[in-house]
């Protein structure tokens, strides 16, 4: 018998049970839909990270205060502009100042472009009686070069505003969304209250949306630094610093000459790295960080498909064997016509290979299906890859196969006259 | 007793034994059994229930190889065949007809005739089946499936299966003990008539009726032939339906006439009132 009569016997015998076969292939279903919906979500979230880094420029270094094995969430909330900027993540963060990163502006000129020390924290706004917990940036003129931020509406605050630390802020969109409850308002000229002092709205920012990590980056509030140290969070060090060089070939050299400085001023003694009291990454050391979670994420997540993928295919094993038993008189008139062990062996993998086939085209639907659905009503960055879906197909029918082979196998040995005469 | 030489027999056994292990018991099914059958015969094999027959008729249909002893299938030792060797003669050179008729579930006549040729990769098989079809009579019920069949018409699809693709032997394992009188000579009938065309039948039955309809009457004991002879009177499917036709009718007017009587009776009764 050949491949393609074979094929429509197999058919025929899973036909006939529609609603078993259904059932047997939803552990196919539900495991491939997973595996693709999981790899989607994860090479969008990896996207997303190389699309901010790159938005944020590749010739970015960014110093920590604290000891050099730095935390990875220390890192990586700073780089992503998350809400908790308070006192330095991981060691100690009593160390960088506003004067440092004036030196490295001034000292490094020929690969050093431009520095925006910062600090963050969450503070309380109020406006007309609503409010809202923001995170407060302050940082120097520098800052809107330095990290890719525009002023779309009203101004930057000024120098001389700095220098009297006055009580000036640049605000984001989803700050003026919170507090009027429409983001496309201007606040500009209005007067909000910052943890009860009064400033004034002398910008709107251009809308960022969200981060690496999905966060809002638009939720947030711009003030001199001067006024945010001494008027706001009452701090005498910085909580980082952004530095943009010249071009990302002066990186190294920058990260050098800027490490060598630090150590100086601070009086540091070797070893280096270990004694070093900051940290410096590149935009790069902190996408590779982040892609690292990210992949760890995805593959944690696979395993759990891939288990469910194998629960599945015991599922078709368990239902073969069912249906082995059920049709053993079938299989003793085959036989006795003259079906060989190789026919009928055929016959019910080929029955398993098609449920699972079956289930993982069924699946790799839902995946893509879901995945788009995701994108649309939640709002996550996903990527159906088509390596996903070749893999999902090739598995699938693989788990057909290798779970088939067992019932297939019984089937194939049985004998006829012991199988003709079962009731 | 019946004398054929081994070199124009089509079947020749000897000294076939056949031991089950029965639990801690061992059971000799068939010992030391002699058989030769001939192209053209139309046998029946009969004894009582444990005689070895129904073993004698899987070893006969290679559905079952012999503990040892020798059986040459026109001209070939398949004693020691194996499986697959096995289920080539079974399907290119015997056609099975059981008592359970043994057709797929849910599958068509056409479909059950077809499917040996399915996997004897024969490329006319739809013409061959629709002939196999018509030639029992069912040529107008090639899309029924068996359940929507009497048990005689699912026992000549059975037949129209192992016709189809034109085997050596026809093997024939109590194919009238499921049906009715007038169908099981229905089905004699077609046996019969295809043995008068030169097939060769061999068939296991326990009713000494239809052992009467073949040529030759084989009779198995604890395991070997205890007798062998030819049907001196044999019963011819056509007549015997004919005489059932004629004693069906003749019943029907012996109730007419009855009726009738005792409608006159009533009337009469009616009229000295």
């Amino acid at each position: 018998m050949n491949l393609f009569e074979s094929l429509r016997v197999s058919l025929r015998g899973l036909v006939s049970n529609k609603m078993r076969s259904a059932l047997t292939m939803l552990g196919i279903i539900i495991g491939v839909a997973v595996v693709i919906l999981v790899v989607a979500i994860g090479q969008g979230a990896t996207q997303r990270v190389t699309d901010t880094v790159n938005s944020l420029g590749t010739n970015l270094l960014s110093i920590f205060p604290g000891e050099s094995h730095i935390r990875i969430t220390a890192a990586t909330t700073h780089a992503a502009g998350a809400k908790s900027g308070g006192g330095g993540g991981g060691g100690r963060s009593g160390s960088m100042t506003l004067l440092d990163a004036r030196l490295i502006a001034e000292t490094f000129k020929r690969t050093v472009d431009a520095v925006a020390p910062q600090v963050r924290d969450n503070v309380q706004i109020r406006l007309n009686g609503k409010d809202s917990t923001t995170n407060l940036t302050g940082s120097t003129l520098d800052y809107p070069y330095v990290n890719n931020v525009e002023v779309d509406r009203g101004r930057y605050f000024t120098q001389e505003e700095m220098d009297g630390s006055q009580k000036v802020c640049v605000a984001g969109m989803t700050l003026a969304d919170k507090l009027t409850g429409d983001p496309t308002t201007d606040l500009t000229g209005q007067t909000i209250s910052i943890n009860r002092q009064s400033f004034k709205v002398v910008g709107m920012l251009a809308p960022k949306g969200a981060g690496a990590w999905g966060q809002d980056q638009d939720d947030v509030v711009i003030v001199p630094i001067t006024t945010a140290m001494q008027r706001i969070l009452n701090r005498r060090f910085i909580n980082f610093m952004s530095v943009r060089c010249v071009s990302p070939e002066m990186m190294p050299l920058a990260q050098e000459q800027i490490s060598t400085f630090l150590r100086n001023r601070h009086h540091l003694t070797p070893p280096f790295p270990d004694n070093d009291d900051f940290n410096i990454r590149s935009q790069t050391d902190l996408m590779e960080r982040q892609q690292s979670v990210t992949t760890t994420m995805t593959s944690l997540l696979s395993i759990v498909a891939v288990i469910s993928l194998i629960v599945g295919g015991i599922g078709i094993m368990n239902i073969m064997l069912v249906s082995v038993t059920e049709r053993t008189r079938e299989i003793g008139i085959r036989k006795a016509i003259g079906a060989t062990p190789r026919d009928i062996l055929m016959q019910f993998l080929i029955e398993s290979a098609i449920l699972s086939l079956i289930g993982g085209l069924i699946g790799i639907g839902l995946g893509i299906g879901g995945s788009m659905l995701l994108a649309s009503i939640g709002g996550w960055n996903t990527i159906v890859s088509s390596t996903a879906i070749i893999a999902a197909v090739v598995v699938s029918a693989g788990v057909g196969i290798f779970f088939g082979i067992y019932p297939a196998s019984k089937a194939a040995a049985l004998h006829p006259i012991e199988a003709l005469r079962y009731e | 007793m019946q004398t054929v030489s081994p070199a124009q027999a089509l079947l020749c056994l000897r000294g076939i034994n056949k031991t089950y292990v029965m639990g801690d018991q061992v059971v000799q099914a068939l010992d030391g059994l002699d058989l030769d059958i001939s192209a053209g015969e139309y046998v029946a094999i009969m004894g009582p229930s444990g005689s070895g027959k129904s073993t004698l008729m899987h070893i006969i249909g290679c559905l079952d190889g012999p503990t040892s002893g020798s059986y040459l299938f026109d001209g070939v030792e398949v004693a020691d065949m194996d499986e697959y060797e096995l289920a080539r003669i079974r399907n290119q050179k015997i056609g099975f007809v059981f008592q359970g008729f043994n057709l797929l579930a849910r599958t068509t006549a056409l479909e059950n005739v077809e499917l040996p040729m399915l996997y004897g990769k024969r490329k006319d098989r739809r013409e061959r089946a629709i002939y196999a079809l018509e030639r029992v009579g069912l040529g107008d019920r090639l899309d029924h499936r068996p359940n929507e069949l009497s048990g005689g018409q699912q026992q000549r699809v059975a037949i129209a299966r192992a016709l189809a693709s034109e085997p050596q032997m026809i093997l024939a394992d109590e194919p009238t003990g499921n049906l009715a009188s007038r169908q099981s000579e229905e089905i004699m009938q077609i046996f019969q008539e295809l043995n008068d065309e030169g097939s060769t039948i061999i068939m296991v039955t326990h009713e000494p009726d239809i052992g009467q309809h073949c040529k030759r009457l084989v009779h198995i004991k604890d395991g070997r032939v205890l007798d062998d002879d030819s049907v001196e009177h044999r019963l011819v499917a056509k007549e015997v339906l004919v005489e059932m036709e004629a004693e069906r009718v003749r019943e029907l007017q012996i109730k007419a006439a009855r009726n009738a009587a005792a409608n006159t009776l009533q009337e009469v009764g009616g009229l000295t009132r």
